[in-house]
């Protein structure tokens, strides 16, 4: 039977319309299914173009409404669903597991070693492993907190990480509920919605990156009044804060900044610098109690302090291991050792200091070379707002140092002009062989470069490919 | 001695502590301890009754809003093993770590349905997609972006999955015609190598399936977009997918008519319908009227 659709052209429509029609057809279609109207409607198909830009966002998404505005962009919101609205095929909703469960359970037992978390971190190469986490790792992890920096009831607590990540989960979430605080969520990160909601809430604890803390201080600077005062302490992690941005929060919110230092094999940190107490410019303080800390050499064996060498790490709150990976798994953890792949050295007081990350370091001449370095080094040219440094092959297949290089807004530079400049003082054979400019450097949740992204070749995983899918479903 | 308390009693007991004490603010929203807890266990028992046991693996893909809370503890209190990760992942690293953990279920995002939607077959472990939130996030360029709505009966497709896959050879067939060779991801996209041309997202409510697609005929100019809504520069490139547009395959931007005749014709050859131009009826003025006003509303 040759079937016949109604056609609705709307070639100038506007971006609720996305809404708009699906909504009344399917209305339409189910009024007149319960005979609530007399009029049989038919199948439809909606073709529409759009006369301005726009977005359709849903109910959750905080958008700049006077930003959108000026862009002549419109804005329309799903209405909030209801139950009973149109569900994606094969799909179950949580609001009706939330509606129709009971809301009696006790938690079933488990041994202190069983897995409760598995969170997947991207090495240098490859693809992400899945860190094994376990009870007993969160658990020792709070009662390193409680002895380091305990949180207190009254806390109120800023959940701005995100919670996928090892220092936002185990620092902020598991950390605020062992410690019985409240906690305040920060869904999506901008620097004003943050500073906003630190005020809202008089928050008396942030666990942030320092972009984060470098973004709240800018933001502070232009407002003058009104900086909240209420953090009691601030933890920042992920990648080193600068001693200026450092002393400018502190002065500025009129807080302390507590530096830590931790890996997701670690449940988060294992050392804190706690600025106004013991403190050391540039380290990342002692070992936390519960944790032991050493630097050793290629063959394993600890060397004396002010060497560098990679720091290993034994504690409670060591992952058992990589999951499903054995050999990844006995690669880094050697007689119950987590080898952490940085590079530093201990001080004779105890405090630590990275120096790098061993699978970074660039070869070159039989010359260690840290891109860490050479990164420092570039950002103190002020026409350079942030770089990266790679190792990359040269003609004749050696290692040479490449760096990417993001200039500051508004600001011009040629590649000979940072050659020079890194001339004036850096070692010969660091100098950059190559540079080139971006817009942004690949980073992590945390803010750490990551340098994978930048080598040659890199294989953009976002993109789904027809053959990878068909590989997988063959598998 | 060993006095660990698991994720799931750790709750228990600082809920049992301080019942009224307020755990969660967010928006204008508080949440008790107690009540935390109870959602926890309500998750706990949803999770149970789809057969999550102890051991099993759930995956996370949430920012940071209440249910991610609310689901990581019940997936602690089940015993089960709580796999969150990164909500900028798409494509093939979601597969690799659905895959690789065993995955047996995902709480995630309405927004992220189609990401989840279209790996499904690649990950054989699989078994429930438990959808939660209001974070969908859709862009339109005027002449670039088309959008194509059907609400048709049941009965038109043998079932939802088959809805999809029609769909994705009637959109195959349009692209076709304007000389761009695509492929179709069962449940989700519509692509030209790795880059998206078109999404399809289908659903159902009670005798019907509606059929949401986008489709791009000419480059999205996102940089609008983000100075609307704020992402950190570093992570701008991740927050999209690749994508591309008949455009940029062809060199020639089609019309919105050009778009609309060609999807006909393979409307016609695939499920040998015809389409006759009309309005809405006055029934559905009503609902169309309602529903713009509600979308248009600044919150």
């Amino acid at each position: 039977m040759a079937d016949t659709w109604r056609l609705i052209s709307n070639p100038k429509g506007e971006i609720a319309d996305m809404v708009g029609y699906a909504s009344a057809l399917v209305e339409g279609r189910i009024a007149g299914k319960y005979m609530l109207s007399t009029e049989k409607l038919p199948d439809t198909i909606v073709v529409q173009g759009f006369r301005e830009k726009g977005i359709l966002a849903g109910a959750e998404i905080d958008i700049n409404r006077d930003t959108a505005k000026k862009y002549g962009i419109s804005v329309a919101n799903y209405p909030r669903g209801g139950r009973g609205g149109p569900k994606p095929v094969g799909t179950v909703s949580l609001s009706d597991l939330l509606k129709t469960s009971s809301r009696n359970f006790s938690a079933v037992e488990t041994a202190p070693d069983d897995p409760a978390v598995l969170l997947y971190t991207s090495g240098t190469t490859g693809r992400p492993k899945g860190v094994t986490l376990t009870h007993r790792n969160f658990h020792q992890q709070c009662t390193n907190v409680s002895k380091v920096m305990p949180l207190l009831p009254e806390d109120v607590v800023v959940l701005v990480l995100p919670l996928f990540h090892v220092y936002g989960l185990s620092n902020g979430l598991v950390s605020g509920i062992f410690f019985g605080t409240k906690m305040t969520l920060v869904p999506q990160y901008s620097p004003s919605m943050l500073l906003e909601n630190i005020a809202k809430v008089k928050a008396t604890v942030l666990i942030a990156v320092p972009s984060m803390y470098m973004h709240l201080l800018q933001l502070a600077k232009t407002r003058k009044a009104g900086i909240p005062q209420s953090l009691r302490v601030c933890v920042s992690g992920g990648a080193p804060l600068t001693l200026t941005t450092l002393r400018e929060f502190e002065e500025a919110f009129q807080t302390r900044i507590a530096e830590g230092y931790g890996l997701t094999e670690t449940t988060s940190s294992v050392c804190l610098n706690k600025s106004g107490e013991a403190f050391k410019p540039g380290s990342i303080g002692p070992a936390a109690e519960g944790v032991e800390m050493r630097v050793v050499d290629d063959n394993d064996n600890e060397v004396p302090d002010g060497t560098e060498g990679e720091i290993v790490i034994r504690s409670a709150v060591v992952t058992p291991g990589y999951w499903n990976n054995p050999e990844a798994t006995a690669e880094s953890i050697i007689d119950g050792w987590l080898h952490t792949g940085d590079l530093g050295y201990r001080d004779p007081d105890g405090f630590f200091f990275i120096t790098d990350r061993k699978k970074d370091l660039i070869i070159r001449g039989g010359f260690n070379i840290s891109p860490r370095e050479i990164e420092e080094f570039l950002v103190t040219n002020p026409k350079v707002y942030d770089a990266a440094v790679i190792a990359v092959h040269d003609k004749r297949d050696r290692e040479a140092v490449k760096a990417f290089v993001v200039l500051e807004e508004g600001q011009t530079a040629t590649e000979r002009e940072i050659l020079d400049f890194c001339s004036e003082g850096l070692a010969e054979y660091k100098v950059p062989k190559f540079v080139e400019f971006r817009d942004t450097l690949p980073k992590s949740a945390t803010g750490k470069i990551l340098r994978k992204e930048l080598r040659e070749g890199y294989q953009d995983d976002r993109m789904l490919d027809q053959q990878a899918g068909e590989e997988a479903s063959n598998g | 001695m060993d006095n660990v308390r698991s994720l799931g009693k750790m709750l228990e007991e600082v809920a049992k502590k301080q019942k009224k004490k307020q755990a969660i603010l967010f928006e204008n929203r508080e949440v008790s301890y107690r009540e935390l807890d109870e959602n926890a266990n309500k998750i706990a028992n949803g999770l149970k009754s789809l057969g999550i046991i102890k051991g099993d693996r759930v995956a996370l893909m949430m920012p940071n809003i209440p249910d991610f809370i609310y689901a990581f503890f019940a997936i602690q209190k089940l015993g089960a093993v709580a796999v969150p990760f990164n909500t900028m992942y798409k494509g093939r690293e979601i597969i690799h770590i659905l895959n690789d953990c065993g995955a047996r279920a995902i709480i995630t995002m309405t927004n992220f349905a189609n990401l989840i939607n279209e790996v499904r077959e690649d990950v054989p472990t699989l078994e429930h997609v438990i959808l939660t939130g209001q974070r969908t996030m859709v862009f339109v360029t005027p002449d670039n972006t088309v959008n194509v709505q059907m609400v048709v009966g049941k009965k038109t497709f043998e079932s939802g999955d088959d809805a999809f896959r029609v769909v994705g050879e009637i959109l195959i067939d349009t692209f076709k015609q304007f000389g761009v060779e695509t492929w179709y991801k069962h449940r989700g996209g519509v692509r030209v190598g790795g880059k998206k041309l078109a999404t399809v997202l289908v659903s159902e409510v009670e005798n019907l399936v509606v059929i949401n697609v986008v489709a791009f005929l000419g480059p999205l100019h996102t940089d609008d977009f983000f100075r609307v809504i704020w992402v950190s520069p570093e992570v701008k490139d991740k927050v999209m997918e690749p994508m591309t547009s008949v455009e940029e395959e062809t060199g020639t931007l089609p019309s919105i008519d050009e778009f609309k005749t060609k999807l006909l014709t393979s409307l016609k050859a695939r499920l040998g319908v015809d389409a006759e131009e009309g309005q809405l009826k006055r029934d559905e003025l009503f609902g169309y009227e309602k529903t713009l006003a509600l979308a248009r509303k600044t919150q």
